[in-house]
């Protein structure tokens, strides 16, 4: 009997519910497509972060820059001691993206690449060398995807590649375009290089130049040595200590040290944006809350006549509430679950939009709006209890 | 007679019209806030992204090539060209100003240093901490590492800019411990054989998690003098407040006609503040460091568009609640316009009382909205950025607007619907 009036109930009313129904989907759409926004934004920032570059280095213990006064060997560190501990089972090949298995649910990406530096001649004029792999430092998904470079084709790592990428100062000063051969002089050996890519990035990296890195360690005689690795680890700030920490604890040989202006920044901001989202979120689940509360508090107050009617019927006060919040419930549950559906193509549509990759839905979300929709339905729904004071014979007069 | 029915509705039934201003007040109040907060979150987010530092380099145009390996510059200090200190004062009478936050110099002097006995080599590395800068119309503009690298931290306290003082990098103090404590006089000289020496305090350790770390921070002039170039420096580090790039901003200044010219001109973005540098400070080179220029307007684009996207929302969210609440009244009153009907108002005559009643609301609803959010605003500024947003009046007007168009829009619907009514059966009570 409960049931059979509970679906005239919704079946008899059809246009009004139609309203209220279409207020309850797209405010369950917009607080789960927000809901989604709001836990995927920390991950979706630091990937946005990725383009600072490295921001974790390896380097030599205490190189300071007395060592170079001398005719001192500058320190190096083994390459292949770092990449075993980076990871055990890091692909041949470049770019260089890994996932260090304990840390992976905080940390998104890491990108790592080595520099062997050098003070080389080309032409007479001294300038800094630096042996890299050029995937892994520039390449698309290397270490510094922000620095452009000016070429013919794409960046392609060809070990003990002849080809060289040079910074664009050095590009003006040695009259150099692409395509013109260098030859590299490093105390009294040769090597010839050409240059297929000039760089720029607006940092020191523009007066450089870069080689591949065997060419760099057969030129120097250092096989298998590099000067220093930078890192690219992406997560939280504390994911990014905790991991710096952690790969100290594996190297204690050399020295790992988080680049400071880059982690101390991208805290800074990720938390006052991350706030930022949180409280303009919140602010629109009150607002979209307010709104079903009042569609349903008006849907509520049509129903005074039905109520007058079941009165006096003889229907039990109790009885009539439940059957209306019954009825504002299952409106609830089936605006929220439709919602969720369309919550979830708004946050993929946004997160299109916004950065370019989708927001993955959540399955919490789901039960969350569900619920936040039948209790601001039920809320709305409240005035109903008042309806215990209805007169039936006034109502049903019509007055 | 029209205006008169319009008021008794609202004298006669103004618990009826609670719910609509209600609903009108707060999607208003949420859309002024999140209007406020979009609007100036360019501005602030901006200012935030300091914290990474300088997004500017400026070096000499004819420099010889800086052979520079982990921070250190390894030229011979006789070599190459330097910028005038003089001329620096000139970057804040650039067209865009108030959008340079900051610029510091910087100026490598490999050096020996001497204490207790104990002789380092390592680097001088002269810079301005907060200097006051004399700018050409006759103001000082205090600026240094503390605006451009806000991330270094000091043990002890900074030097002077104008004392014989210094402080010496974390990394150099910890290699030699003991002996770079803080309040030690420490001499430095140019090389071990060159009589000129210079003795300088140490008031504190420096931790800046890059190369100077290994190197002593002193007040650009000892470093100046010291290399005996007076008056010079070597490179320039500037922080702007800039605009994130866009179509116009990626197109070459030549080959933009007039107007588009003077937009990119006029507009802060990072290749205009660069371009209008070089103008003030001729024979110089001025590259955007892509790392921190590139980030910074990406994620401002993108959390700018993200905000427009939850204003919409916002948006939409005030209009069904406003829409909703239409609806009821519309019903609600089935009678009323039953009477009206039978005495003979036009459908246009009953929709015209009902969209009145709705603007006056909207009117009404839309004030006291816009009140609230510009307090919501207030304290979201606070709370996020630290300093309140501030009051944009010009926001009212269109706050106003949207209200009534939201307000009318959500009436149509049932309004259309009371077209249809029949007055016979409605009055009958059916």
């Amino acid at each position: 009997m409960f049931t059979r009036l509970l679906w005239k109930l919704l079946h008899a009313s059809r246009g009004r519910l139609v309203v209220a129904l279409v207020a309850l989907v797209s405010g369950a759409a917009v607080i789960s497509a927000l809901l989604n926004l709001q836990f995927d934004i920390e991950r979706k920032l630091t990937q946005e972060f990725r383009t600072l570059g490295a921001n974790v280095v390896i380097a030599p213990p205490n190189v300071t820059s007395a060592a170079r006064s001398a005719a001192e060997e500058p320190a190096l560190i083994d390459e292949a001691s770092v990449w075993k501990v980076l990871d055990p089972n890091l692909p041949k090949g470049n770019p260089r993206e890994t996932r260090v298995e304990e840390l992976k649910p905080q940390l998104e990406f890491l990108a790592a690449a080595p520099y062997l530096y050098f003070i080389g001649r080309v032409a007479g004029a001294p300038v800094v060398v630096g042996g890299t792999q050029f995937g892994a430092a520039f390449g698309p998904f290397g270490l510094e995807p922000t620095w452009k470079l000016e070429t013919g084709g794409t960046i392609q790592a060809v070990e003990g590649s002849p080809s060289c990428v040079i910074g664009r100062n050095v590009a003006k000063q040695l009259k150099l375009s692409v395509g013109s051969p260098i030859e590299l002089q490093y105390l009294d050996q040769h090597r010839q290089f050409v240059v297929h890519w000039i760089l720029d990035s607006g940092a020191a990296q523009d007066s450089q130049i870069f080689v591949d890195l065997r060419a760099a360690q057969s030129l120097l005689g250092v096989g298998g040595q590099v000067s220093l690795i930078q890192l690219r680890v992406n997560g939280t700030p504390k994911a990014i200590s905790q991991y710096t920490a952690h790969l100290a604890a594996l190297l204690p040989q050399y020295e790992v040290r988080p680049i400071r202006q880059v982690t101390e920044a991208e805290g800074e901001l990720l938390s006052r944006i991350r706030l930022l989202i949180l409280s303009m979120v919140l602010l629109i689940l009150v607002l979209t809350g307010l709104c079903v509360l009042a569609t349903m508090a008006a849907l509520a107050m049509e129903r005074r006549e039905d109520v007058g009617l079941m009165k006096a019927l003889g229907g039990s006060i109790s009885r009539i509430v439940g059957l209306f919040l019954a009825e504002v419930g299952v409106l609830g549950a089936i605006g929220g679950l439709a919602g969720c559906i369309a919550g979830v193509a708004l946050s993929h549509w946004m997160g299109q939009r916004v950065f370019g990759t989708a927001i993955s839905a959540r399955w919490e979300i789901f039960p969350l709006t569900v619920a936040l929709m039948v209790g601001a339905a039920l809320a709305g729904a409240l005035p109903l209890r008042r309806l215990g004071n209805v007169k039936p014979a006034v109502i049903l007069r019509g007055e | 007679m029209f205006a008169r029915l319009v008021g008794e509705s609202f004298v006669r039934n103004p618990r009826r019209k609670i719910l609509t201003a209600a609903a009108l007040v707060v999607g208003m109040a949420v859309a002024t806030a999140t209007l406020t907060v979009a609007l100036d979150v360019g501005d602030r987010l901006a200012r935030e992204f300091r914290s990474l530092g300088a997004n500017l380099l400026i070096t000499p145009d004819s420099d010889t090539l800086p052979l520079e390996i982990g921070g250190v510059d390894y030229r011979p200090v006789d070599e190459g060209a330097y910028l005038d200190e003089a001329s620096l004062g000139k970057l804040k009478t650039i067209f865009w100003r108030h959008n340079i936050v900051g610029f510091t110099p910087f100026l490598d002097v490999p050096a020996v240093v001497s204490v207790d006995g104990v002789k380092v080599h390592t680097t001088l590395v002269g810079t301005w901490y907060e200097h006051a800068v004399l700018i050409p119309d006759g103001t000082k503009f205090k600026t240094g590492a503390s605006a451009t690298h806000p991330w270094w931290k000091v043990q002890g306290h900074w030097f002077h800019d104008d004392a014989n003082e210094c402080v010496v990098g974390a990394g150099l103090a910890a290699t030699n411990p003991g002996v770079f404590s803080v309040g030690k006089t420490i001499n430095v000289a140019k090389s071990e054989n060159v009589g000129r020496t210079q003795s300088l305090t140490v008031t504190g350790i420096v931790l800046t998690g890059d190369a100077e770390d290994r190197a002593v921070l002193t007040p650009l002039s000892v470093a100046q003098n010291l290399s005996g170039h007076p008056g010079k420096t070597r490179q320039l580090f500037v922080s702007a407040l800039t605009k994130p790039a866009d179509s116009l901003s990626e197109r070459d200044p030549k080959t933009l006609s007039a107007k588009d010219y003077d937009r990119w001109f006029c507009s802060p973005y990072i290749s205009s503040i660069s371009f209008q540098i070089r103008q003030f400070l001729p024979g110089t080179d001025v590259r955007a460091i892509r790392r921190v220029a590139d980030t910074e307007g990406r994620i401002l684009a993108r959390i700018g568009l993200l905000l427009w996207i939850v204003t919409l929302a916002a948006l939409a969210g005030a209009a069904l609640a406003v829409a909703a609440t239409a609806a009821t009244t519309v019903l609600e009153r089935r009678d009323e316009i039953g009477i009206m009907k039978a005495i003979g108002a036009t459908n246009s005559i009953v929709a015209g009382i009902f969209l009145a009643e709705q603007v006056l609301l909207a009117l009404v609803g839309g004030t006291i909205g816009f009140c609230a959010g510009v307090g919501l605003a207030w304290i979201l500024g606070e709370s996020v950025f630290g300093t309140p947003s501030s009051l944009r009046v010009v926001l009212l007007p269109v706050v106003l607007g949207l209200a009534a168009i939201i307000a009318i829009v959500g009436s149509l619907i049932p309004l259309r619907h009371a077209a249809h009514f029949q007055p016979a059966p409605i009055l009958r009570g059916e």
